[in-house]
């Protein structure tokens, strides 16, 4: 750190956190408006079939029921992240695709009219032949599930550098494994609920969501309105991971039912329809092969990796190409071919995840230890002699600005005592590392950057107003934590008006690690430029040259001479008087290539920063019973600066979570299209009795681009937990593990497969 | 939300129970603490017209020393019973068991007798109306064929009570006051082997005693799940050691609690146990772990239990 | 539908209500009183996000029918502050971190309430046994660990 902060990079208590401690904070299912109606979906119970005939009639003669919709009220319209996937009508028109699809909505006075309504309606369905699996639907006989997708391959994300082929064939050493990991749900505890308030023309909408501006964009398309008379604001989150993204088919119902009773609207999914309908975490197969030279220098990787898709496209090939470039954003690959694709499948949405691609990521960083051990090297110094570093370029031409794998690899390593710990394992135990960096934003066109405005209140305080979204992670927070720190105003002298479609400007959202990166930085430099507007008046007012003051704890004080002094207030007032009072705005755009296309160009500067990681896991595994327990994390994270510490720390201990010890225990299960745990007693949450002593570690890297140097807080755990945590296992048990989450039927199953000699 | 409507008694005593029962006419439903039924009611797997709650009854809720036997009332919960010393000083196994019982605050609210009285659980019957109509009714909601194993004309649901298998191996009896008749039999003749109907009641009996007998026991429990709290057993192992015999009670494989006697645990006497237990057991798809897995379990855990608390004994 | 008379002794004041037999607790706070800070997570009894307080014991609300309660005393998360100022559990759960997205919040200030009247110091052990009750998925819990550590040494224990 170049310059002591005041308040960034402290232990801040969130300014949010009160509001929650004391129940006050609401969320969407709290929201009660005047003449609110209670509204229920009606679902397919198909996972593929053709719709014949809708009738409602018999619902809407039921007293009590205000309005009944379906496809026939939408308007065609269908949902896809990029042109080229728009395929969800997000109500089913003439086919259900899925278990759980939305099929009709009904708003009635209560919730039991409005479930007694659901089963008046009659809709007269022929079952199709459904497909479950990705290699069963990209088969010539099966099922197409989408007449455009033909063998049902939704994206294939393509990727070529160098010459592999030729790479491959000079390589000292060369393995190919394959790896197997099911979905997983993303739990958020907060379940799936949108409100609509349709009035005079405007729809005002409240719902968990990431980012206001992109939903209430995807909401004016998929009704045909102008964005302006769509309304997203904001309200708590509880919790998000990627799955509130996207506009959701709740969305669109109840904005619907809204329009057609003409009074307020609210809509509650269940638990059950939480996991079930709105999207979910891919199952992934990926089949690494990977080339070294004999110093452990790795030439070349060439890759296939099937993605099961679920019934719609959702994010396509984003989700089929980030756990590759989290990968190459970390190591340096000279040659790589990737084949990514994304499969439909007659099964439940899917969307990405913050701990997306634990097939692809944990088998990769298995198969590295496999080829260290292999070549008598430590895990560690094969990942050092590969990782990137500053001024280096990404396989597919990205430049990093500031980190590099080296530091948080080194910083973990020492935290965890890797070298003793080693040397000194017993039976039973192991240890191990995983590594990723992460893109902080990504190209969304004119939506990849942000704005903020700021205002200089009579009294002196400011109220700031951005697109910023917080979906529990604290970005509200960390907006007012920058603003303070650059006006000089303490917290409390700070209001926020956030997420907010119609009042904020555009921002990315909180989902592709812009939030203090790109969101951030636009509010530093409002603030900033307020701040200069105010250090102008003072210098009129004082007679003392602008360049020689700040303003600290409200008071505009002379850098050299600190006997001069005067209330912030006074200036304020003073610039009130004069007409001009304190305003500004300050943008924040990341350079980043804007050409790159996901599919057509994958080449570019992708992101405006990177993050890197390391987490170190030590395990203990049972031989007998298959068990594995993690009694120790260290996780080294390089967050450019933090913002707020404790913040930080929080998401990389909430992701050792999320994917450390989800890996030992999360999966979803399916019959033929049905989710067997669409709960939370059979889809497994670890709980406090599950976790390990953690360690996070905060790596600075003072990013040249981030605000105060910060890039993003903590995905890269989320990222590379899990991997940690396999390797972990793979070291005590040395035998290959193929299959996640590694619970201890598999795990000795794997134990198992080694017996008949294949001992790597 | 609960979408079936019933009426709610609150009775003070066990006649008026069982009379209300009858008022009914056996489409009512007894409850405790709820934590099974309430749930059950919820995805409507249960739909009763009166709901029967036996917590006003206060001789249910006490445990009482009764010289050669501890009688146990049905009403008392985890939470207290764990806490209890007489368990502490006589039943380690129950101890343990009641400890492993899904989590703090459930065991606040959940009782000894609704947990041995809970139902048998299985992945594809466990879900709500709407799931099960997808996938089509299974032989325990009275469709032709099981869906967990599909074809079989029977059905493979689990009984996941924690604390059944502890007080199998300690022998404890229960007693049952009906419409007709108050009867004492041994918790083991509860079960009907049969796992779509796992109790042998008659209509409108209420479990109005568990007694056990009061003698110093060593013993213990062991319970495979995927988290450390909430879960259910997916494979338990409760042992008991009284007057110079053991007993093994193997719980969650089966629609009931499979308990062996062995007179001294050598080596090959838990062996053989094992071996009558794991012919009778029949795990199949219908839960999280393996079936195989869960199988082979039976032996690690069984011997790793009987090994600590005989060792322990030393 | 036949109703149900249920008197309460709800955060400190009695109440009478007139509610139907099927009504869960959950459903009378969140609908009937517009006590929304106890949250339906999974209306299954499996996460504790519903958590309160009943006759002193931390209890999950989507699981009780309220018509079971005649006489009982049920405290919210809305009950705990004191005025404005919130109790040390609630100040430890802000100073430590321990929130996130808030939503399980509620429930784990309670269940940790609940724990702190019993047992004023409780170990580390007993914490985290407390608190495997209930879900979290953001914290890792380490933090919310921590919180109630700090609170049990500022907070008076019931008598
Ligand atoms: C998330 C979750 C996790 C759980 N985990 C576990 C676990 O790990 N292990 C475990 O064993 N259980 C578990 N349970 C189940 C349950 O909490 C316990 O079994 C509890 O002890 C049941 O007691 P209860 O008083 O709540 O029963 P209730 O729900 O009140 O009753 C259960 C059944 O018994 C009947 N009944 C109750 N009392 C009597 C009586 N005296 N006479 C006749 N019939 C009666 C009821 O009609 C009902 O059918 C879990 C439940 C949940 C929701
Ligand atoms: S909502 Fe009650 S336990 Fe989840
Ligand atoms: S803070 Fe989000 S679930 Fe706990």
């Amino acid at each position: 750190m170049d310059r002591e902060y005041t308040i960034v990079g402290t232990r801040m208590t969130r300014t949010d956190s009160l509001a929650k401690v004391t129940g006050s904070a609401s969320f969407t299912a709290d929201l009660k408006l005047p003449r609110m109606l209670c509204a229920k979906v009606l679902r397919s119970p198909h996972p593929h079939a053709k719709i014949l005939n809708i009738d409602t009639s018999r619902a809407l003669r039921l007293p009590g029921v205000k309005a009944v919709v379906t496809a026939a009220d939408a308007h065609g319209v269908k949902w896809g992240v990029f042109k080229y996937t728009q395929d969800h009508p997000m109500i089913a028109v003439d086919r259900v695709r899925y278990v759980g699809e939305d099929v009709a909505g009904v708003a009635a006075a209560d919730e039991e009219t409005a479930l007694e309504a659901l089963d008046l309606i009659q809709v007269d369905y022929e079952p199709l032949p459904a497909v479950f699996n990705p290699e069963d639907a990209m088969k010539k006989d099966a099922p197409l599930i989408h007449e455009e997708y033909a063998n049902n391959i939704n994206v294939h994300v393509h990727i070529e550098v160098g010459e592999v082929d030729e790479a491959f064939g000079q390589a000292h050493l060369v393995r190919e494994d394959t790896f197997h990991a099911a979905g997983e749900a993303y739990s958020t505890l907060e379940p799936y609920a949108t409100v609509a308030s349709y009035a005079n023309g405007y729809l005002d909408l409240w719902m968990p969501n990431a980012a206001p501006h992109v939903r209430a964009k995807a909401l004016s398309n998929l009704l045909k309105m102008p964005l302006n008379k769509v309304r997203v604001r904001r309200i708590n989150v509880g919790g998000h991971f990627g799955s509130r993204s996207e506009v959701s088919p709740g969305d669109l119902v109840t904005s619907l039912l809204s329009m057609k009773a003409g009074c307020p609207v609210k809509l509650v999914l269940t638990r059950e329809e939480n996991a079930a309908c709105t999207r979910q975490v891919h199952d992934i197969q990926a089949t690494i092969k990977t080339g070294v030279k004999k110093d452990g220098t790795i030439t070349a990787k060439e890759f296939r990796v099937v993605y099961d898709g679920g019934a719609y496209s959702s994010t396509g090939p984003i989700a089929a190409s980030i756990p590759y470039y989290v990968y190459e954003e970390a190591y340096r690959f000279p040659n790589v071919r990737y084949n990514g694709y994304r499969v439909i499948t007659n099964k439940g949405i899917r969307g990405m995840y913050g701990a997306h691609g634990r097939a692809f990521l944990c088998g990769n960083e298995m198969q590295l230890d496999m080829i260290a051990r292999e070549l008598g090297m430590d895990p560690m110094e094969i990942r050092l002699k590969n990782g990137l570093k500053v001024g280096e370029e990404t396989a597919t031409k990205s430049v990093i600005i500031s980190g590099g794998l080296e530091e948080p690899i080194r910083r973990a390593a020492e935290q965890a005592n890797w070298t003793e710990k080693r040397a000194g394992l017993t039976e039973g135990e192991g240890i191990g590392m995983g590594c990723v960096a992460v893109m902080c934003g990504f190209p969304m066109g004119f939506r990849s950057g942000s704005a903020c405005y700021v205002k200089l209140n009579d009294d002196g305080q400011a109220t700031i107003v951005t697109g910023i979204c917080d979906t529990g992670m604290g970005n509200e927070s960390m907006a007012i934590q920058i603003a303070s720190e650059v006006l000089g105003i303490p917290v409390e002298d700070i209001s926020l008006v956030n997420a907010d479609t119609v009042v904020t400007n555009l921002d990315p959202g909180a989902y592709s690690q812009a939030a203090s990166f790109v969101g951030g930085n636009a509010v530093k430099r409002a603030c900033e430029d307020a701040k200069r507007q105010i250090l102008g008046f003072a210098a009129t007012k004082m007679n003392h040259p602008a360049e020689d003051l700040d303003i600290r704890d409200r008071t505009i004080i002379s850098k050299t001479d600190p006997s001069k002094s005067m209330p912030m207030r006074w200036i304020v007032r003073e610039a009130f008087f004069q007409g001009k009072p304190i305003a500004a705005t300050g943008a924040y755009m990341p350079k980043v290539d804007f050409q790159r296309e996901w599919i057509k160009k994958p080449y570019g500067q992708m992101a405006g920063t990177f993050s890197f990681g390391c987490s170190v896991a030590e395990v203990t595994v049972d031989k007998e019973t298959g068990q594995i327990r993690i009694p120790h994390f260290v996780a080294a994270h390089d967050c450019g600066n933090p913002i707020n510490t404790m913040a930080v720390e929080g998401q990389i201990e909430g992701s050792v979570q999320q994917a450390g010890v989800a890996v030992l225990t999360e999966e979803t299960r399916w019959t033929e299209g049905l989710l067997l745990n669409p709960d939370l007693l059979e889809y497994k949450v670890p709980l406090a009795c599950d976790m390990p002593e953690i360690e996070p570690l905060i790596v600075c890297s003072n990013d040249p681009e981030g605000p105060f140097g910060a890039k993003e807080g903590g995905l890269t755990t989320r990222m590379n937990a899990y991997s940690a945590v396999v390797c972990a296992a793979h070291n005590a048990l040395g035998v290959p593990l193929n299959e996640f989450p590694l619970t201890p039927d598999r795990v000795l199953k794997a134990l198992d497969a080694a017996k008949g000699g294949d001992k790597s | 939300m609960i979408t079936s409507k019933f009426e709610f008694r609150s009775p003070k005593d066990v006649e008026e129970a069982v009379r209300l029962y009858r008022e009914f006419q056996g489409e009512a439903v007894y409850l405790s603490g709820g934590t099974d039924l309430v749930p059950r009611m919820k995805l409507g797997l249960e739909k009763p017209k009166a709901v029967i709650d036996l917590k006003r009854i206060v001789p249910l809720t006490t445990v009482e020393d009764q010289g050669d036997w501890i009688r146990i009332g049905p009403l008392a919960r985890i939470f207290d019973l764990k806490q209890n010393d007489l368990v502490g000083d006589y039943f380690p196994a129950l101890e343990a068991s009641l400890e492993a019982t899904s989590c703090e605050s459930l065991q606040m609210r959940g009782t000894i007798g609704g947990n041995l009285l809970q139902n048998s659980r299985c992945l594809f019957y466990n879900q709500s109306e709407f799931w099960r109509r997808s996938k089509g009714f299974c032989l325990k909601m009275g469709g032709e064929s099981c869906n967990a194993v599909p074809g079989a004309k029977t059905c493979f649901a689990n009984y996941c009570s924690d604390n059944a298998p502890a007080l199998c191996t300690l022998s404890a009896e229960i007693e049952l006051s009906g419409p007709d008749e108050v009867r004492r039999l041994n918790l083991e003749e509860l079960y009907t082997n049969k796992a779509d109907k796992p109790f042998d009641l008659q209509p409108g009996e209420i479990l109005t005693a568990i007694f056990v007998p009061k003698k110093k026991s060593i013993g213990g429990y062991e319970k495979l799940r995927v988290r450390g709290a909430i879960d259910y057993p997916l494979l338990s192992a409760a042992f008991s050691f009284v007057d110079g015999t053991g007993k093994l009670a193997i719980g969650a494989v089966g629609p009931k609690p499979y308990v062996v006697e062995m007179k001294q645990p050598s080596h090959d006497a838990i062996g053989e146990a094992v071996e009558v237990v794991l012919k009778q057991v029949r795990p199949v798809g219908n839960t999280v772990l393996d079936p195989d897995y869960r199988k082979r379990m039976i032996p690690v855990l069984a011997g790793r239990l009987i090994n600590k608390v005989m060792e322990g004994a030393k | 539908m036949e109703r149900f008379k249920v008197k309460l002794q709800l955060n400190g004041e009695a109440v009478e209500l007139d509610v139907n037999p099927s009504e869960t607790l959950l459903e009378t706070l969140r609908d009937r009183l517009e006590l929304t800070g106890a949250k339906d997570g999974c209306g299954l009894g499996a996460c504790g996000s519903c958590t309160v307080l009943l006759n002193g014991l931390p209890t999950r609300s989507c699981i009780v029918l309220t018509a079971e309660l005649d006489g009982s005393e049920v405290s919210t998360i809305e009950s705990l502050a004191d005025g404005t100022k919130p109790a040390p559990v609630q100040e430890s759960f802000m100073e430590k971190g321990a929130v996130q997205c808030g939503f399980c919040t509620p429930g784990m200030i309670l269940t940790a309430k609940g724990l702190l009247d019993r047992n004023s110091r409780p170990t580390k052990e007993e914490i985290i046994r407390s608190i495997s009750s209930n879900l979290c998925r953001c914290t890792g819990y380490k933090k919310i660990v921590e919180a109630v550590e700090a609170a049990s040494s500022t907070e008076t224990p019931k008598t």
